[in-house]
């Protein structure tokens, strides 16, 4: 289905192993060349079945052991597409240069390294994690009173969030790893310059923002109408309480804009202390 | 709910130095996410449910704490994993103790920081050796050298946790049977203001959103 009809029990075997192995890419991370060594780990399995000549297989390995940096997800399809071009080479059915191997590899890299931190790291894991929070405190408020459920469903949460999110990345990179098999370079950079990551990117960043304001409502119910401490209560009164928690919350938005997290977290600790004081 | 309490030092930081594996090395499933990894020490140590809310608090306020290309940012599983550790190990069940345990556990994850680019720099000596062999044709080296690297990353992880579990532990519960009351209520009330912050962190995100769709 994925790769095409011709392709023989053996390199379809190896095509998997190469997938098993995209999710070690990053296991010698170095300053120097970054992702190089996981990249040759990956292709190494295909460069020796295709290259018998050992003089060829040395300069192909070699070709591969400089700098390569992208998002580790994103790297399936560029390793798919080298693949694919090295195995041309092999054949000897390659017209062009063999520095155009490396070329293609480079000008890919950046591009989607891009896609794939803004994608996955920038609106995929947000959305996940509010999505998870959400579901968190809509069963504190359903079950804020009967504690032994709350806590029941507390231990399926972190499941949610890892489930979901590995539904969708996993799945990604077996496909981007098996098109870029299955397809040539120039209908792969096609499909992949048709596809509409910003309209997708729009959507769930929509999506994000209702279900984060979402769960934003449901903790603030979950403060004053569930089980939560008295000594967590600044005021008896529950308005001039809200009242703290929105100075707070816009405190934190300008606070995370100018400075860092750990500052964030310091400094509303502190004034916590500094409250408790008087 | 059945618990599985395991509170074995060795064990929990051999599962602590798996997540934090997760960030770099090993898949990047997001098990070292915070919203994982503290409910799952909490699971081994007997209190899922505080642990789950210092993941919470973590991966809200920390939310933009991710490696993108050579940064290097403080690392959020040390502060999940720690806090939850130390306080299910000496303080089970008190708020106060989960928000100290956070308090303590940033410069636990700042020397993390460090540690790990440190490791990183070994790395390039790792490849530099790996490239020699590759050169003279000895290619089940590159092997070798990811299943090294892997090795020194959950060691280096491994040997960190063993130490912040039990100095940083020992540091903890003295300081925190110090504090005077108001501090404690002060950590109280922090208990359930930090998610505020946490949201005000990630409403934050959205500001660039005009850009978005102007393009």
């Amino acid at each position: 289905m994925f790769v095409s009809n011709n392709v023989s029990f053996k390199m379809m075997k190896i095509y998997f192993s190469m997938f098993v192995k995209t999710f070690f890419i990053q296991g010698l991370w170095n300053y120097e060349r970054l992702q190089n060594i996981g990249f040759l780990f990956i292709l190494k399995p295909l460069l020796c079945k295709i290259y018998s000549d050992e003089t060829k297989k040395r300069e192909a390995f070699l070709r591969h052991i400089g700098f390569f940096n992208t998002h580790p997800y994103m790297a399936s399809l560029i390793i798919a597409i080298v693949a694919s071009m090295e195995k041309e080479l092999s054949e000897s059915k390659y017209l062009g240069e063999v520095s155009d191997v490396n070329t293609v590899k480079n000008i890919m890299e950046g591009p989607l390294a891009a896609i794939g931190d803004s994608f996955f790291g920038g609106t995929l894991r947000y959305l996940i994690v509010f999505v998870s929070i959400f579901i968190l405190f809509l069963f504190a408020n359903m079950f804020s009173n009967k504690n032994n459920k709350f806590v029941a469903y507390n231990f399926w949460i972190p499941l949610v969030f890892i489930f979901f999110y590995n539904i969708v990345h996993i799945p990604v990179r077996f496909l981007l790893m098996f098109i870029g098999f299955r397809f040539d370079r120039k209908k792969n950079i096609f499909l992949l310059s048709n596809f509409r990551f910003m309209f997708l990117g729009k959507v769930l960043y929509c999506s994000e923002l209702v279900v984060m304001i979402g769960a934003l409502v449901l903790y603030l119910r979950f403060l004053f109408f569930g089980c939560v401490n008295i000594n967590a209560r600044f005021f008896e009164s529950s308005v001039c309480d809200i009242l703290i928690y929105a100075v707070l919350f816009a405190f934190s938005i300008f606070v995370s804009w100018k400075f860092s997290a750990v500052f964030l977290f310091y400094g509303t600790v502190l004034a916590c202390i500094g409250v408790s004081c008087f | 709910m059945m618990l599985c309490v395991n509170k074995n030092i060795v064990f929990l930081a051999f599962v602590s130095a798996l997540c934090s594996a997760d960030v770099i090395a090993i898949g990047q499933l997001m098990i070292c996410r915070p919203i994982f990894c503290a409910p799952l020490i909490g699971f081994f140590m007997g209190d899922v449910s505080a642990g789950l809310w210092i993941g919470i608090i973590v991966e809200m306020i920390w939310i933009n704490a991710v490696p993108i290309g050579v940064a290097v940012p403080i690392d959020v599983s040390v502060l999940g994993t720690l806090s939850t550790f130390w306080m299910c190990k000496y303080f089970m069940g008190l708020h106060e103790a989960a928000i100290w345990g956070l308090v303590l556990a940033i410069p636990f994850a700042y020397l993390y920081k460090l540690i790990d680019i440190w490791g990183r720099d070994f790395n390039t000596k790792l490849m530099h050796w790996v490239e020699r062999r590759v050169q003279n044709g000895e290619y089940r080296y590159i092997n070798i050298g990811v299943a090294v690297g892997l090795f020194f990353f959950i060691a280096k992880a491994f040997l960190f946790y063993i130490f912040s579990m039990t100095i940083g532990g020992w540091i903890y519960r003295f300081i925190y049977s110090e504090f005077p009351n108001f501090v404690l209520k002060g950590f109280q009330k922090a208990w359930y203001l930090l998610p505020i912050c946490g949201f005000g962190m990630a409403m934050c995100n959205f500001r660039k959103i005009r850009i978005l769709f102007r393009r």
